[in-house]
């Protein structure tokens, strides 16, 4: 008796999940099958599978990287640098600073470390206007375009993720024993030495972490490149080609959705491969933020 | 001093100086408007790299581990000063004056504080956005806690479901806002048979826009609440149960209080995320649909405080006024955060 | 010796890090910006061209410009659901002006000191279309003449046996409406109208075109009675709101109700070529080509009030040279853009209508005959809408929308209107 309750409760619990997980997955579904039919067929029929051809999919997916407001392959490769590069120096220059302001027990440090806490609540909205012209002046004034430009954008990034970046390595680092570092100053090595050669690699796991929640954050982020690349520059980073591409152009979805497969398939291939790690990134992320 | 060779030191402090004289060659280009070759910024650049290798290489022991700590934080320490301190005071002092995105002709007080408190369509947006926020936290976390509890129960293929509903949060707040306008507007009104899609309507725009975002937001909060019960010991339940408590008895009166931490972090995630939310909302309605509010009719019904300090600065061209809306913004978030600080502290001391 | 290595090594790291950092910039500064200072050559212009339908043409022009003068013309395409002035303005704060740019005539006062003057330019004495400014002088490069008021499908009324010239009247259009109303079956129509009020994507078409007819409709050209009550504090002539709010209300009631709340440009449009609509709510623009459609294409007046038989026509908006910008680049490309091979890319492969009187290319629109005969007759209004308070598109489109939705009569979409335009000029 009780074990026949226990399996019809089991079956139940499935079919919620399973249900669930169909009204989740719904809309990438619907993005998929869209793309791949005519606008003719999207407005007679946008769920069904009538006029699903792989020739519409790679019609519709050329038209979209082609398109001069898009420009797929641009946007993705500077998506891909502006990500790469600042996660590559967020990690490196974030854990040496956070390093020394662990290590450092002087007035200064905390008062960094404080700076740093704080500001994560500033609302981006509030330096999001001085900072087009605080950027344009520097730029102006230094002959590097920060506006508009890669290395500007980098830049800012490195600004933006800095506070919570060395919030949670200072977390990881305060746990690591002193009598480590101790001991390789005891063997000869200089500081940097100690943190390059004793500290750093023990860094991999939070390292991950950091990356993994920057990543998300950068790759997927609109409203700083939108404003520091603008839409119609020379470059632009995918959700900034999305937004140009569906505002220019009037609304034809089996394009815009076309663009939003684009846009979405790179991260969930990622996140296939390494759904463990993006998982507990997250919640390393959340619990210790 | 005398361990250090003369080789050395002249290495240190010759590339200290050629560093710095770089450097004071391209600011002096830069003031002057002359550009010799249009280097100036290499200039700098290769200046600051040469200062630092002298100072790396600076004949002292006693204060090696100065420099390096100097070395260590200036490269974040200065992208931080630069992108978050600067901006910050300039925009608080700009949010002072008249300032239009490119000059400053006169201060006004606090008349652009003032002002909004007059302008009822900021108003509403202040009262939308609240009201955004309160019912996200509850549905958020509900739908969140329930998935999790689903999630932690014996099921099969439980990873695949996790990771099926964590899914959405891989994707940003524009390519999503489109999908769903897209299924709002054409696949939602071929089901339902209906002619207009539910985003026109303000009431029905601003569900939708909260379906949304619990849609994105539930399966990483849900992520949490995994953790935080897969931390109940397993061995507290078995004893309830033996007790004869039953499952509601034990949800409520043991992993619910066991995990009041976790609570309190997903519910003050849910609450930063829904404060700042502004990329669905951009993509989704783009603020469309009227209402009607302290006696005025207003166009932007689904407007809320991030997008209407993003149209007040960059569509109306107002940008010392969307500064003020954006310091009231952070002040805002500031007494929440602190708030919630307090709250989890004495939370943390009862348990 | 180790301690020497790595020492090297962490300073290699960080002083790539920031070549790496720095790096990228080189091949940016080239496309960076005219107005920055570095010397840009006076043979490159930047146009920003806020017309994402002729985009493509715009390409080719550029390529002949090249081709004819070997100087380099780099076009950059914003529009639709983008407004072109909003992005300038972040562009003028990102200091990253283009060199030629759209604007609309209302918004030159915004650019006060930054417009070129091209007073005494050639292509001037070949047409009435320039914009002139009082306090800047001759600013504006006209690139088209487009016209708006009801288009219609010629065929479809003839058929039902109706004459548009008759069209002169509320009453006249309600017979008109009624009768293809009810033969909507035989003549293959899906709706009378193709009206569409959504707001978001389409606020441009309600909010500045079809308000343009409550500002211009029936006025001479150069009369700006109701521009100018409208930009003394954001007054609106109430009984004149009122009638056109009824004339609303009927297009309302007979449009397409699938396409009415809730449509696109595209599904507009669409509609109307494939002949489902005998009307819609569109100019010029939204056929360019003969091939479009297989039917004769005209204009019928916003008739609000009896006796209204003028459609609007002009230009809707102009190029402008930027005075900080490549001011000799801009005027050499207007200059060669009057003439002969440019208009003859605009006119025949981009569909525009040309206000150069020795263009010889009698434009391929199909509305073309249409607004001819209008304005040879001088039975045309002014543009006057793109005057009105920039952004004011952006709130009375919604009043429309709820108009569309039934929220709103005649007499509460005209209170609305009034309340909702005066607290917009009183901020």
């Amino acid at each position: 008796m009780k074990i026949k309750e226990k399996t019809s409760k089991v079956v139940a619990k499935m079919v919620v999940a399973i249900i669930i997980a169909i009204y989740v997955l719904f809309p990438f579904f619907l993005v998929v099958v869209n793309c791949c039919k005519t606008t003719d067929d999207i407005t007679a029929n946008p769920i069904g599978f009538n006029g699903v051809s792989f020739s519409n999919f790679i019609q519709n997916l050329t038209d979209v990287i082609n398109n001069t407001h898009f420009q797929f392959w641009p946007a993705f490769f500077t998506s891909v640098v502006v990500t790469v590069l600042s996660l590559v120096l967020l990690a490196l220059f974030g854990a040496m600073a956070a390093w020394v302001i662990c290590r450092n027990k002087t007035k200064w440090s905390a008062v960094i470390y404080f700076t740093f806490i704080a500001s994560m609540i500033i609302p981006f909205q509030v330096v999001m206007l001085p900072l087009i012209s605080s950027f344009k002046d520097v730029g102006n004034f230094i002959g590097i375009p920060m506006i508009q430009s890669i290395p500007g954008l980098v830049f800012a990034y490195l600004g933006f993720g800095g506070a919570m970046t060395v919030f949670i390595l200072n977390g990881f680092i305060k746990g690591i024993p002193m009598e480590l570092e101790e001991a390789a100053s005891i063997d000869g090595c200089s500081p940097e030495q100690t943190f390059f050669i004793v500290i750093f690699p023990l860094l991999k796991p939070v390292i991950t972490t950091i990356t993994i929640l920057n990543g998300m954050w950068i790759w997927n982020d609109y409203l700083l490149p939108s404003i520091l690349l603008q839409q119609n520059g020379p470059v632009k980073t995918l959700p900034v080609a999305v937004q140009a591409f569906v505002g220019s152009y009037v609304k034809q979805w089996n394009l815009i959705l076309g663009a939003a497969f684009l846009a979405i398939i790179p991260i969930l291939i990622l996140f296939f491969f390494a759904q463990k790690q993006i998982m507990d990134g997250m919640i390393e992320g959340a619990v210790k933020g | 001093m005398g361990e250090f060779s003369a080789k050395r030191k002249i290495f240190s402090f010759g590339t200290m100086i050629i560093g710095i004289a770089l450097m004071v060659a391209g600011l002096f280009m830069a003031i002057t408007l002359t550009d010799f070759l249009g280097i100036r910024g290499e200039l700098i650049i290769a200046g600051c790299i040469l200062f630092f290798v002298g100072l790396y290489f600076f004949p002292t022991l006693k204060h090696h581990r100065g420099i390096i700590n100097f070395m260590f934080l200036f490269p974040l320490l200065f992208a931080f000063v630069v992108t978050v301190i600067f901006p910050l005071f300039i925009g608080i002092g700009y949010s002072f004056t008249d300032w239009d995105g490119i000059t400053v002709n006169k201060g006004v007080g606090f008349g652009n504080y003032q002002r909004m408190f007059g302008e009822a369509q900021f108003m509403w947006s202040v009262l939308i956005t609240f009201l955004f926020v309160i019912i996200n936290i509850i549905l958020v976390n509900l739908v969140a806690f329930l998935l999790a509890l689903l999630c932690t129960s014996k099921l099969k293929g439980l990873g695949f479901f996790r990771a099926a509903y964590f899914v959405p949060n891989l994707i940003g707040g524009i390519v999503l806002g489109y999908i769903w306008q897209f299924i709002f507007s054409k696949v939602i009104t071929e089901i339902l048979n209906s002619q207009a899609s539910m985003l026109v309507e303000t009431k029905t725009a601003f569900i939708g826009i909260v379906m949304v975002y619990v849609w994105q937001y539930a399966g990483y909060i849900m992520l949490i609440y995994i953790t935080g019960l897969n931390t109940v010991p397993g061995d507290i339940i078995e004893a309830s149960s033996i007790d004869g408590a039953n499952a509601l008895q034990t949800l409520f009166k043991i992993k619910i209080p066991m995990i009041a931490p976790t609570i309190t972090i997903c519910t003050f995630l849910t609450l930063t995320s829904a404060f700042k939310q502004f990329d669905v909302n951009l993509s989704l309605t783009n603020g469309t649909g009227s209402v009607t509010f302290m006696g005025k009719y207003l166009s932007k019904g689904t407007s809320m405080l991030a997008h209407n300090i993003y149209e007040t600065a960059f569509v109306n061209n107002e940008y010392a006024y969307g500064e003020a809306k954006a310091v009231f913004f952070f002040i805002v978030l500031a007494i929440v955060s602190i708030i919630q600080v307090r709250v989890s502290n004495k939370r943390e001391v009862e348990l | 010796m180790r301690k020497k290595l790595l020492s090297m090594l962490l300073v290699g790291a960080m002083a790539s890090s920031f070549v790496a950092c720095g790096q990228p910039n080189t091949a940016n500064t080239e496309s960076g910006n005219a107005s920055s200072g570095d010397g840009t050559a006076t043979s490159s212009v930047t146009l920003l061209n806020g017309k994402p339908e002729i985009d493509a043409q715009l390409q080719d022009l550029a390529a002949l410009y090249k081709e004819e003068t070997g100087n380099e013309l780099i076009v950059q395409t914003i529009g639709g659901d983008t407004n072109a002035s909003d992005e300038l303005k972040k562009m003028k704060a990102a200091g990253n002006m283009p060199d030629i740019f759209v604007i609309e005539a209302n918004q030159a006062s915004s650019w006060d000191g930054l417009l070129a003057d091209l007073a005494g330019e050639s292509w001037t004495d070949k047409t009435e279309f320039e914009l002139v400014d009082d306090s800047m002088g001759t600013i504006g490069f006209p690139y088209t003449v487009e016209a708006t008021a009801l288009g219609y499908n010629a065929d479809v009324l003839t058929a039902a046996g109706i004459d548009p010239s008759t069209l002169t009247s509320p009453a006249a259009y309600k017979e008109a409406f009624e009768t293809l109303d009810s033969k909507k079956d035989e003549l293959g129509l899906k709706a009378v109208l193709g009206w569409c009020a959504e707001p978001s994507n389409l606020g441009w078409s309600s909010g500045t075109h079809v308000f343009a007819q409550y500002l211009d409709a029936g006025l001479a050209a150069d009369d700006t009675t109701y521009i100018d009550l409208l930009n003394d504090g954001g007054q609106v002539d109430h009984d004149r709101m009122l009638a056109f709010a009824e004339f609303v209300g009927m297009m309302n009631q007979y449009s397409d109700p699938d396409l009415l709340v809730d449509g696109t440009y595209d599904e507009q449009v669409a509609g109307f070529k494939a002949g489902e609509y005998a009307f819609i709510t569109q100019g010029n623009w939204c056929v360019t080509s003969p091939d479009d459609v297989d039917f004769e294409c005209g204009f019928a007046p916003y008739a609000f009030e009896d006796g209204i038989d003028t459609i609007i026509a002009g230009p809707p908006s102009y190029w402008v040279a930027y005075s900080e910008g490549n001011v000799d680049g801009a005027k050499a490309f207007f200059d060669w853009c009057a003439g002969d091979s440019a208009q003859n890319i605009l006119v025949n492969d981009a569909g525009l209508v040309s206000p150069f009187d020795d263009c010889q290319y009698e434009a391929v629109n199909p509305f073309y005959s249409s607004m001819k005969s209008y304005i040879d007759a001088g039975k045309f209004s002014g543009w006057h809408t793109m005057l009105k308070k920039d952004g004011l598109q952006n709130q009375t489109c919604q009043v429309f929308a709820d108009y569309a939705q039934g929220k709103l009569d005649a007499e509460s979409f005209t209170t609305t209107m009034e309340q909702v335009i005066a607290d917009y000029y009183a901020n």
